[in-house]
């Protein structure tokens, strides 16, 4: 694996408060294809931030950010939200965003280098 | 014709013809067609259902601190049938997001049906929750688009409809007024709107014309309906509050967007009843029923074996100790349910398989304790 000089950088981070809501499409690749399948993780698996938010962790649309709240932390994709909302996230109910806390979670948002965790590792993690 | 089991909106008017669904929306043509389908298990081994209900029972039997959790995806008939199980064995039933509900079994606050909604609401106000996503039909079958008996010009002259939410959701792009809720401050939106109500000027973080305008919006209707979501952050008693001011100078009533499509059913069987009240951190045997535990909490916090009894893979059938499959309500099982405005469906089996209900599931286990 190619070292890359950010990394020996520590990552800016931006407080936030995190939401959770309801998606349709996710619903519907939870019944069609499980919770276990790649179409529903990809639909899972994000956190929808304000642009000026993501400027502020120096990441863009696509890139995975690490969520730290209290006790745990995730590795999620973030996505440009259209509408502004400066310090709130917005993450799709799924075991990703529950494992944060009880919402609305306070939380901070940095880069990460690592991969999206699949459901079972998430788990795996929460259990050691 | 089939009734779906996709949300708690039970639509009896869908049609399953040569294998495609029609006039389904999209979790329903989704729920109908598709299955996870999981195979008996003990200790995360396949075996025989006998076998997987013998290691239930197993569990079951031992247990001096059970819980049941989930019931809000099965039909009423398993739902009674599970009660009568735990009186037998002292267990405790956790059901979730059924505040509101409870609320209006204790006649706190008013209600009405979806067909009321359709005839005679003016005003819809959307609380905290987003049809568009959870309930998709709701919008054109009673809440806005339909033409009802007094609301005959529909959405474009008759209804207004009002989101009240986190963000900046898919059914707030329908509406005529949108106000956002700034996470934590829930209370404080209701008491300035409660403020607004009473015509005083509401010290508020929020925005004062927008409050004011929307209190005189409430105020005006003559038949009101909010949408609460069940999930909502929003305190039990504040909206308890904002239900008898706004029935001091209107006409409002509330129903619940229940998640699952039967949780309005267990949730007036279980009203008025005793608990054991055991702590789900401290049972030593969580019975999951239709119910994925694991998908919002930790499986640090579970220290009990775990049963489950489900018709789809879910992420607490891949950690429990025993899993039992089973048919799934409106689709290849048949019973009843209630719909979330209360109003009890028949649903008819629509497909044949294998599978046996969970309502023979839970009686087996019930005859054999």
């Amino acid at each position: 694996m190619r070292l890359q000089f950010e990394e020996f950088l520590a990552a800016p981070e931006c407080k936030i408060m995190i939401v959770t809501y309801p998606d349709i499409f996710q619903i519907e690749a939870k019944l069609k294809y499980g919770k276990f399948s790649r179409e529903y993780q990809d639909l899972s698996a994000i956190i929808m931030l304000d642009s000026g938010d993501l400027k502020k962790i120096g990441i863009k649309d696509g890139d995975p950010v690490a969520i730290k709240s209290e006790g745990m932390n995730v590795v999620v994709t973030a996505k440009e939200s259209e509408e502004e909302h400066p310090g709130i996230g917005y993450m799709p109910e799924s075991v990703w965003s529950n494992i944060l806390g009880v919402y609305p979670v306070s939380a901070t948002v940095s880069r990460s280098q690592q991969e999206i965790p699949a459901i079972d590792e998430l788990l795996s993690r929460s259990v050691s | 014709m089939m009734v779906c089991t996709g949300c708690a909106l039970l639509c009896e008017d869908v049609e399953r013809y040569d294998g495609e669904v029609r006039d389904a929306c999209r979790i329903g043509t989704a729920h109908i067609r598709n299955r996870q389908q999981i195979n008996p298990m003990v200790d995360r081994k396949v075996v025989d259902m006998d076998s997987a209900i013998k290691g239930a029972l197993d569990i079951l039997s031992h247990a001096k601190r059970p819980v049941f959790v989930g019931f809000g995806n099965s039909i009423t008939e398993t739902q009674q049938t599970g009660i009568r199980l735990a009186e037998k064995i002292d267990a405790s039933i956790k059901t979730f997001h059924t505040g509101i509900i409870e609320n209006i079994l204790n006649n706190r606050v008013k209600t009405c049906t979806l067909s009321d909604v359709r005839d005679y609401a003016d005003v819809i106000v959307f609380w905290e929750c987003d049809p568009m996503n959870t309930h998709p039909r709701l919008l054109s079958r009673y809440a806005y688009y339909p033409r009802g008996e007094k609301r005959q010009h529909g959405w474009e002259e008759d209804r207004i409809a009002i989101t009240i939410d986190l963000r900046y959701s898919h059914t707030a792009s329908i509406c005529r007024e949108v106000h956002k809720i700034h996470p934590g401050l829930d209370a404080d939106f209701i008491d300035a709107l409660i403020d607004g109500l009473h015509n005083k000027v509401p010290k508020t973080t929020y925005d004062k014309k927008q409050i004011l305008k929307l209190a005189g919006t409430l105020k005006k209707a003559e038949f009101g309906v909010i949408f609460a979501g069940t999930g909502m952050t929003t305190p039990q008693d504040a909206i308890i509050r904002l239900m008898d001011e706004l029935n001091e100078v209107s006409n409002f009533h509330i129903l619940p967007m229940t998640p699952g499509y039967n949780l309005r059913s267990i949730a007036a069987q279980l009203h008025g009843r005793a608990d054991s009240g055991i702590d789900m951190h401290e049972a030593d045997c969580i019975l999951c029923l239709g119910f994925d535990l694991l998908n919002s909490l930790p499986v640090h916090e579970i220290n009990g074996k775990m049963i489950v009894i489900d018709p789809n893979d879910t992420i607490s059938s891949r950690y429990a100790d025993v899993v039992i499959p089973c048919a799934a309500g409106g689709v290849d099982c048949a019973g009843s349910a209630v719909r979330m405005d209360g109003v009890e469906v028949d649903l008819p089996r629509i497909m044949e398989s294998e599978r046996i209900s969970d309502a023979s599931i839970m009686n087996q286990l019930l005859e054999a304790m």
